[in-house]
């Protein structure tokens, strides 16, 4: 998919790219992902009472909380609830962030994300699907044939998450689903930074050829 | 595969329209709601507004001030 920020570059491209982004805000999420100074700066307004800067904030990083938290539960729904906690209790809590730790805002407001998964992980025992969920409404304007492609990969994704560790699963959903680093990692779950390289490394592997097994068509196997 | 496909890949897990819609709706409404003072609450359900209930009580107090001497010189007819 191209980028906003490729069309951009185009002059004749940018009508184009002003409607992706028209079309991004309305779907409720922004497809520019901001500096961090942006992002500080929007929290500072959004402390002072700003509502647009706070629904800026939501935006920017709503899509990040749940394709994180996905890969750690068993289905969407969940993923949904702890994707809603998690955002309130960050927009809430504003005033707890203190960019001066040197964490950044998304790596805090993750921690956030993951504690509210944990608090449900002790309710009830998670089990993630094995063949993940198709998309509850298909959008009228995609192609059919991608919207196959993309729930057979999402299925494939999935069900490799299923058969890793817990440990390991937690690691490459902070890794994919956040954008993490391994010392952020780390902090976040209060380990050794090389450790989580090596178990990421591990579980890359595993998931990798997990994947590509699963993606080849029926009968394509050797 | 590599880092950057399983980071590509990942975007499969998004949310559809529809459910980010439904999370963000729960989110700001849970948001306006934590806002909103009781008595505010109480004022916009049962509709009542400052000029509104000052309209109301001035209207009050004149059919009270009126309908008094109207009620005593009638009871004193009937009397």
């Amino acid at each position: 998919m191209i980028s906003a920020a490729t069309l951009a570059a185009l002059p004749s491209a940018r009508p184009l790219s002003w409607l992706l982004n028209a079309l991004s805000v309305l779907f409720g999420a922004d497809s520019e992902s901001l500096a961090e100074d942006a992002v500080l700066e929007l929290v500072e307004r959004a402390r002072a009472g700003d509502r647009a800067a706070r629904q800026r904030l939501y935006r920017q990083h709503v899509q990040r909380v749940f394709r994180t938290v996905r890969g750690m539960l068993r289905s969407d729904a969940e993923a949904e609830d702890v994707t809603q906690d998690a955002m309130l209790t960050a927009l809430t809590s504003l005033d707890r962030y203190s960019p001066r730790s040197g964490i950044r805002f998304a790596a805090w407001l993750t921690t956030i994300a993951v504690n509210t998964t944990r608090r449900r992980f002790r309710r009830r025992r998670p089990e993630l699907t094995a063949t993940g969920e198709l998309p509850e409404v298909a959008d009228p304007s995609s192609d059919p044939a991608e919207d196959v492609d993309l729930a057979r990969q999402r299925a494939a994704l999935l069900q490799a998450l299923a058969e890793l560790e817990p440990r390991e699963r937690e690691i490459v959903s902070l890794r994919y689903g956040s954008d993490l680093n391994a010392t952020e990692i780390a902090a976040q779950l209060r380990m050794e930074p090389a450790n989580v390289r090596k178990i990421l490394e591990r579980a890359r592997a595993s998931l990798g050829e997990r994947i590509e097994a699963l993606s080849k068509p029926r009968g394509a196997a050797a | 595969m590599n880092d950057a496909e399983i980071m590509n890949l990942w975007s499969a897990l998004e949310p559809p329209s529809r459910r980010r819609a439904r999370i963000e709706t729960r989110v700001f409404e849970w948001l306006e709601a934590s806002e909103t003072s009781i008595a505010g609450e109480w004022f916009a359900l049962l509709k009542v507004e400052p000029l509104t209930a000052l309209a109301y009580a001035s209207l009050g107090a004149v059919v009270l001030l009126l309908s008094t001497p109207v009620v005593w010189i009638a009871g004193l007819l009937l009397t």
